[in-house]
């Protein structure tokens, strides 16, 4: 399963942080501070997007300035999860149109709605790019 | 929200860390005002409780606005509703005091009549899950996944959320009442509703693999719907591949059960997975296409690998993940690494990978770290005696090399190798020798501690380890965990070699003595207790050894002092007896499963779902299966996993039973030790008498005339006892007393609570029910139960008093305490050296099948205890450890247990250990009591 989610620009700023466990605000940081640390320093071009961390896993990908990173179980398939991340941005990318750094900034609280119409209880959840976007409009037009 | 926009904007702005906190500081000043005013409406709540969460995801400390967060959930507006409730889970932990009010709020919203608010309480549950919300919404959510009326966004949220909260309160969500009906959703024509199913069924395929054996077929069938029949909308497909991500949870789930049996199931299977190898033959251009038919491909693979049914199948898996390691492509290199490791853990017959031995080997010199891994753990997997020579070399030559982060794994690996498969003492020794000097700074003490353990247990190696220790003494230069091992090493068995050329005990001693200063204090401790033994072994150098050890009685550190002073006290008495006695010969250590490889089991076992292979190759593997014969083919191989199966316990204080699994089981066959009641009607009281141990509420006695209920509620050290007493006879029955009773002198008092007394009805009409209650107080520890007499007369015949044994133990007045798994091994060890307070019953559990249910109710009997379960501490994933504190008025009691199912061995360890001698029988009796009445 999904332990956590993050997004994290390059000086390691973490711009969604989701978590799928209880973890103290003391681990929290540190988490945040160690993956940042662990993939920014990982070369782009010649290594996997998979590196391991404790005993778990992160499947990262980077889209210009944001890593985007999912911290999976040792026996969990990696490219799923590797395209499971594709697949939110691409959402993500449909709802802000065209998504950037700052749309994760100002309307933080609506990503964590995104990411429950996709992803629930570490696992995920809805897989149709058409349906989760009309679901996404939907609640947005209610009141 | 406009005022959010802003204030975030301006935080922006801010140039300094300063800046920012003086802006935050002055926000939180305005909202603690603004939440005062009585007039505040809903949109202003809402722009306030974002305020406060952005600031709290920047990291500072945000211990407000939790009350506003609940009157936003109760608010009817949608996007208030949806802010309240995020606020709620990113907020609050679980021991907020508002939490019971969301649980009302997510009570009656679950069952609101819009779809959206419905949807909105079960992504709260999944994302809070606290134990109160298992235990009070578990049904409401299983009713929403089963009705017919439920949208397919309200089925998909249901399962995921039983999901979180089975795993994280299993006994909680009672999952058997409801577990047999979930499978055939697998079937369901939305695939978003299968694919959140997939996942809770997978969980469940974990816990009760015989209620939800009809998954695999199911499964079974809707995977060749999506593969071969093509059956599936087009909004799933992704990159032109079909619902990839349902693929990989259906082909998962299936690796949870055995091959099936029928030869059309087979060959259905098959089917699909040639469909899916033959599909993956051309390689796709573009990147998201070519991952998500890699990450089915690669998961077909490892379904063929655990279904082991076609042996044409497997060649040609074997042959593609050869093609894979040389792969351009760096995630494929890697996850071909990984999937061949699984291979490894299964086939009978390792040349199909030995082939690509140097392939793999080279890929130790990868440019990538985790390729390095996998390519670490798959020649760990790969090794067999055959090849073990030329592995360990490979891993030695680059152990100088690799990454720091790396070292320390592939010094476990090689110490495990080296000692699965040596067959000549003098490489064992050579290895072991060349690896501390290594690595020995990137590895554990257990390293060492495991070389010395080997070489105690085995006389053929004892000579040539002292030689090899002399000499690495001597050497210009000597890594300390090297040093530490030698001087071990020639402390015990150094007069083996003393009359060999240049191995005299003075030369022995000036070796020692020479590294001795540039070695750290830890070292220098074990140096100076081979000094201590030298005097023992050589007494001719005996004034040598005492200048030594005299030298450090000043010693600034407290430990090298005191085991200078010791030993030069004992060197220097009159007496010849008391230095032979301590410095006698150290026995062998017993036979234990390697600290090397818990460590290494532990760490892989931390996963969600349970893995169904570890790294370390076929043997292995089947030893965790607990495979003992059968297929069996390798005898020599087999009698070693069957002698470290079950390792004798080294401590057996209590009973004949802990003494040997074998002897025990011959116990529990001609003699039981309790006797087993053989009048039903006993037979059935015990088994009512034994389930109140762990449950608070139950029937006690159910007999022609009476049935006696209980109803406990504990407050350590107080409780208090409900009694139910009904007549089910055609009578009235008369003069109807029900009293409680203590042993004399029992730390125990039970008497009617307050009222009771005037209350009891003198006659009792057919099905009519009478109850009673009683307060407990638990002064001390007592021993002797207490006792309920419950008299009675029938009309026309003598009066009747029935004498019932109440279940209130000392175990009863114990609350769960959760501590950290290193804390936990720490106590159980502190205790366990003491010795005096275990408790240890090795029972006959042949009702403990392989399945899980058995370990389900295990863990529920132990934590109904009031043991709080600690997962994951135990290295063997189906062993349970808990921890509880006993309370009486007079102290607390900590109590530690540790449960040891072994399935195939029809046999479970308990061991109960306490601070009190007396609790840790009491408890210890009461789980052997609940074995035996199951």
């Amino acid at each position: 399963m999904i332990r956590f989610i993050f997004v994290q620009n390059r000086q390691g700023k973490t711009r969604l942080e989701k978590w799928f466990g209880s973890y103290s605000d003391q681990e929290k940081q540190k988490l945040k501070a160690e993956v940042h640390r662990t993939v920014a320093s990982r070369d782009q071009k010649h290594q996997s997007n998979f590196v391991e961390f404790h005993n778990n896993r992160i499947v990262y990908r980077r889209y210009a300035g944001l890593f985007f990173c999912f911290c999976i179980d040792t026996n969990d398939n990696e490219l799923a999860y590797l395209e499971a991340i594709h697949l939110f941005v691409e959402v993500l990318d449909a709802y802000h149109g065209n998504v950037c750094e700052l749309d994760l900034v100002f309307n933080f609280y609506l990503v964590y709605a995104v990411l429950d119409e996709m992803i629930l209880a570490g696992e995920i959840q809805e897989t149709s790019r058409s349906v989760i976007l009309s679901r996404l409009e939907h609640l947005n037009n209610l009141e | 929200m406009k005022g959010l926009t802003v204030f975030i904007a301006d935080l922006r702005k801010c140039r300094s860390h300063e800046d920012e906190e003086k802006r935050v500081n002055k926000e939180l000043a305005n909202i603690r005002t603004k939440f005062k005013e009585p007039s505040i409406n809903g949109y202003n709540r809402k722009k306030y409780v974002c305020k406060l969460l952005y600031m709290s995801l920047l990291g500072y400390d945000v211990n407000f606005g939790h009350r506003e967060a609940v009157e936003l959930v109760d608010s009817t507006k949608y996007s208030e509703k949806q802010v309240g409730y995020l606020a709620v889970s990113l907020l609050m932990d679980d021991e907020s005091e508002y939490l019971r009010s969301v649980v009302r709020a997510l009570r009656r919203d679950i069952h609101d009549g819009s779809e959206w608010i419905v949807c909105l309480a079960l992504n709260a549950i999944s994302n809070i899950g606290s134990r109160e919300m298992a235990e009070v919404l578990t049904s409401d959510i299983v009713v929403q996944l089963l009705s017919p009326a439920a949208s397919m966004f309200i089925k998909k949220k249901a399962a995921l959320c039983l999901l979180r909260l089975l795993r994280r309160f299993p006994e909680a969500v009672k999952a058997h009442q409801w577990v047999g009906r979930i499978a055939p959703y697998l079937g369901h024509r939305d695939i978003g509703v299968t694919q959140s199913v997939a996942s809770l069924m997978t969980a469940l395929a974990q816990q009760y693999p015989e209620e939800t054996r009809k998954a695999a077929s199911f499964a079974m069938r809707r995977l060749k719907s999506l593969v071969i029949d093509n059956e599936y909308t087009l909004d799933y497909v992704y990159y032109k591949v079909p619902a990839p991500w349902l693929q990989i949870k259906l082909l998962r789930l299936l690796q949870y059960y055995p091959a099936p049996e029928s030869s059309e199931a087979r060959a259905t299977l098959l089917s699909i997975l040639r469909h899916i190898i033959d599909l993956s033959q051309d390689v796709p251009r573009e990147l998201q296409q070519m991952n998500a038919q890699y990450s089915i491909l690669f998961e077909a693979i490892n379904l063929g690998i655990h279904l082991d049914i076609d042996q044409g199948l497997m060649q040609e898996c074997a042959v593609l993940l050869g093609r894979f390691i040389t792969s351009r492509e760096t995630n494929v290199r890697y996850l071909g690494l990984e999937t061949m490791a699984h291979l490894a853990a299964y086939i009978d017959r390792l040349d199909s990978i030995k082939a690509y031995q140097g392939v793999i080997v080279q890929s130790l010199r990868d440019r990538d770290i985790s390729v390095r891994r996998r390519a670490l753990d798959l020649l760990y997997s790969m090794c067999d005696v055959g090849s073990a020579k030329a592995i360990v070399s490979e891993l030695l030559r680059h152990m100088a090399m690799a990454d720091v982060a790396l070292r320390e794994e592939m010094a476990l690996k090689v110490a495990i190798l080296t000692e699965k498969f040596a067959t000549e003492y003098g490489w064992y020794v050579d290895v072991m020798m060349r690896l501390v000097s290594l690595a020995g700074d990137h590895m554990g003490d257990e390293v060492w501690h495991r070389i010395v353990q080997v070489i105690l247990g085995n006389e053929e190696l004892q000579v040539y380890a002292c030689k090899i220790s002399l000499q690495t003494l001597k050497a210009p230069v000597c890594h300390e965990s090297a040093f530490k091992v030698s001087a071990y090493v020639l402390g015990e068995f150094g007069h083996l070699i003393a009359n060999a050329a240049d191995s005299a005990p003075i030369d022995q001693l000036k070796a020692l003595q020479s590294k001795m200063t540039s070695t750290s204090q830890s070292a220098r401790a074990v140096a100076l207790t081979t000094v201590g033994k030298f005097i023992n072994l050589f007494p001719e150098i005996k004034t040598l050894c005492l200048r030594v050890l005299d030298r450090y009685r000043g010693a600034l550190d407290a430990e090298l002092q005191q085991r200078a002073c010791e030993y030069y006290a004992l060197g220097t008495l009159e007496g010849e007896e008391l230095l032979p006695t301590v410095f006698e010969e150290m026995p062998p250590f017993p036979e234990r499963q390697s600290a090397l490889m818990s460590r290494l089991l532990k760490r892989e076992a931390d996963t969600e779902d349970q893995r169904t292979w570890v790294y370390g190759g076929r043997e292995m593997n089947r030893e965790r299966r607990g495979v003992t014969s059968g297929a069996a083919s390798n005898d020599s191989r087999e009698a070693v996993a069957e002698s470290s199966a079950m390792p004798v316990p080294a401590t057996g204080l209590n009973d004949a039973s802990s003494g040997s699994p074998a002897a025990s089981k011959k116990g529990a066959q001609e003699a039981s030790p309790a006797e087993p009641p053989t009048d039903p009607l006993v037979a059935k009281s015990m088994r009512n008498y034994a389930r109140l141990l762990w449950e608070n509420d139950g029937i006690l006695f159910d007999g022609e005339e009476i049935q006696v209920g209980i109803v406990a509620q504990y407050k350590p050290p107080s409780g208090r006892l409900g009694v139910f007493l009904g007549n089910r006879a055609t009578a009235p029955l008369y003069n109807i007393s029900i009293t409680a009773r203590v042993a004399d002198g029992s730390q125990l008092t039970i008497q009617p609570a307050a009222g009771q007394e005037a209350e009891q009805p003198e006659t009792l009409m057919p099905l009519a029910q009478a109850r009673m209650f009683f307060d407990i107080q638990c002064q001390q520890v007592f021993t002797a139960a207490p006792t309920l007499h419950i008299g009675y007369t029938v009309a026309g015949c003598a009066p009747t008093v029935s004498e019932l044994q109440l279940p209130v133990t000392v175990g009863h007045f114990m609350d769960p305490v959760t501590i950290s798994v290193a804390d936990f091994f720490a106590r159980w060890k502190q205790l366990g050296d003491s010795g005096i307070a275990e408790s240890q019953h090795v029972l006959p559990s042949a009702f403990l099948t392989k399945d899980a249910v058995g370990l389900e109710w295990l863990r529920s009997v132990i934590g109904g205890m009031g043991f709080a379960l600690i997962h994951g501490a135990d290295p063997e994933p189906n062993n349970i450890v808990g921890v509880g504190i006993a309370t009486t008025q007079a102290g607390r009691f900590g109590c530690l247990v540790r449960v040891e199912p072994k399935p195939t061995h029809g046999l479970t360890r308990v061991t109960i250990r306490a601070t009190n001698v007396e609790v840790a029988q009491s408890i210890g009796g009461n789980v052997k009591m609940v074995f035996e009445s199951r």
